[in-house]
């Protein structure tokens, strides 16, 4: 039996692999019966570069870690900096994290919606993602002055105040995005191809998911509601009203229904931020831009915060100098994708593609 | 109940015990059952006399949180058979900072190519030493120090 096994090498120059990833996978006919993910092609060792710079210096490199929701990168960063430093952030700064926040995890979804239909062989999705997108990303332009890598979030607050032209356009946004959504939706859920290639494949069980520390909107299509928003609440979640989607199922198209429900219940939160928003600082005067190299700490923190991929976070040791002494990512990505090989077994090769892209892996936050 | 040598609580409020390394998998084992069901991440520090091995345990069911450390001299226990997750986080960790896990199915380089010499979040790796890799022909990564061996 075991030499008609056939190994046949998946990526790393795949493009439904979402970045450079490579499996190795073992074949007999049609099925898999081992795989093996080779990991490491972008691999810049960030944690090293970040430990070689002063603490404002480090944001960077957090944001180059999930560079399609870099905002949730750095929010793990500036909570965890801050705890270690003792800085107090004024209120108006935290909800106008919480509300940038809130629409990267939009945008991030919404690649990955593009990019999930794409490997199931729909063209028409993508656009319609990307055209939504796009509006988010003028938003982000004219707040932080970026598109992409933000540099917005600084110890101590933000760099600029929200404009009232900025609020004006997040209005116009969230007014009409549902609607938007529920085009793209029918997309999915009204073809019957895209429907039969997902249900029942790439299941995860919930004791796998725990087991490899899978967590985000994996952990929750494998039916546990943990979502650290509302279970550990940080900023001002507990203050806010949403709902955290379950499903049970553990395979692609649950998945698909998870982040497709979150998205909605994003908007809601930005709809109640928007509502919120208290006047004030947008930065603690006590730490303006010249002063943040001069920053020490002593000790250590981890502040966990729910990034679109899951449990992000950054464990810092300081010791005593300007720098940190160790800067350990932790990236829900890297966690998620070691449960490859439970998700592959016993599947047919064709549903390799939707197994992988379901996982939404960013690579430059699982080689860091 | 297995002993703990000292404890604390980090600057976020999370309860950190130091353990002796010899009782490092039977405490880990303890605290499985005790309802932390999640191994979140593995960090090696590297303090110079001596090395660190740090794990941040999650519980899913209370919300729980637990830090726990271990001081080591280059072998710690593997933690693959409580944690499944614990086989990347323990090889990266191989990889990089140079810990070996005793019981670990696989310890081979996770982020870098085989054959790498030293382990770059070590506080003494040689930063001016360029090495070069290239992909042989069995599809085994190969390292060089020579420039023209490699990219």
């Amino acid at each position: 039996m075991e030499d008609k096994l056939i190994e046949v090498n998946f990526g790393p120059q795949h493009p439904s692999t979402h970045g450079v990833l490579r499996i190795k996978v073992r074949l007999d006919g049609e099925y898999i019966v081992d795989a093996y993910p080779v990991i490491g092609y972008l691999h810049r060792n960030a944690e090293k570069l970040a430990e070689m710079g002063y603490y404002p210096k480090a944001m960077i490199y957090v944001d180059r870690l999930d560079y399609v929701a870099s905002l949730n990168g750095e929010l793990g960063y500036v909570l965890s900096a801050e705890k270690l430093m003792d800085i107090q952030v004024p209120e108006r700064a935290q909800w106008i994290r919480m509300m940038l926040v809130e629409l990267n995890r939009v945008a991030s979804h919404l690649i990955w919606f593009g990019t999930h239909g794409l490997d199931m062989g729909m063209l028409t999705p993508f656009f319609y993602c990307f055209r939504e997108r796009e509006r988010i990303l003028r938003i982000f332009d004219e707040v932080t002055g970026s598109r992409l890598l933000y540099n917005y979030f600084a110890i101590g607050g933000v760099y600029s105040d929200v404009t009232p032209k900025a609020i004006e356009m997040i209005r116009e946004f969230t007014g009409n995005f549902v609607t938007k959504l529920e085009e793209i939706e029918g997309i999915f859920k009204k073809n019957y191809i895209y429907v039969k290639r997902t249900t029942g494949v790439g299941k995860l069980s919930l004791e796998d998911a725990l087991s490899y520390g899978v967590t985000g909107p994996m952990l929750r299509a494998s039916g546990k509601s943990w979502d650290l928003r509302k279970n550990q609440p940080y900023l001002f979640y507990k203050d806010i009203n949403f709902d955290v989607p379950t499903r049970p199922e553990g395979d692609v198209y649950a998945r698909f229904l998870v982040r497709l429900e979150e998205m909605k219940q994003s908007i809601k939160i930005v709809e109640q931020i928007l509502t919120k928003l208290p006047e004030g600082d947008f930065y603690n005067k006590k730490y303006a831009k010249p002063m943040l190299i001069r920053l020490k700490a002593n000790g250590e923190s981890y502040v966990p915060t729910e990034s679109p991929k899951g449990e992000f976070g950054i464990y810092l040791v300081g010791d005593g100098s300007t720098m940190p002494y160790r800067f350990r990512i932790r990236s829900p990505s890297f966690a998620n994708l070691s449960a490859t090989p439970v998700m592959l077994k016993g599947y047919k090769i064709a549903d390799l593609t939707a197994t992988v892209s379901s996982m939404d892996p960013v690579f430059g936050e699982v080689d860091r | 109940m297995i002993p703990i040598e000292s404890e604390g609580t980090s600057k976020d409020g999370t309860r950190t015990v130091y353990v002796a390394k010899e009782n490092i998998l039977a405490f880990m084992k303890e605290r499985k059952d005790e309802g932390f069901d999640v191994l979140l991440m593995i960090t090696g520090i590297d303090y110079k006399d001596h090395l660190e091995v740090v794990y941040h345990l999650l519980s899913t069911t209370n919300g729980n949180r637990l830090v726990v450390k271990t001081k080591t001299d280059e072998e710690v226990d593997s933690m693959t058979g409580l944690w499944a997750g614990a086989n990347w986080h323990e090889r990266e960790t191989w990889d990089l900072v140079g810990i070996k896990f005793k019981g670990h199915p696989n310890l081979k380089r996770l982020l870098l190519a085989e054959g790498w010499v030293g382990h770059p979040l070590r506080k003494d790796y040689p930063l001016d030493k360029k090495q070069f890799v290239n992909l042989g022909e069995d599809g085994e990564d190969r390292v060089s120090f020579d420039p023209r061996e490699g990219y």
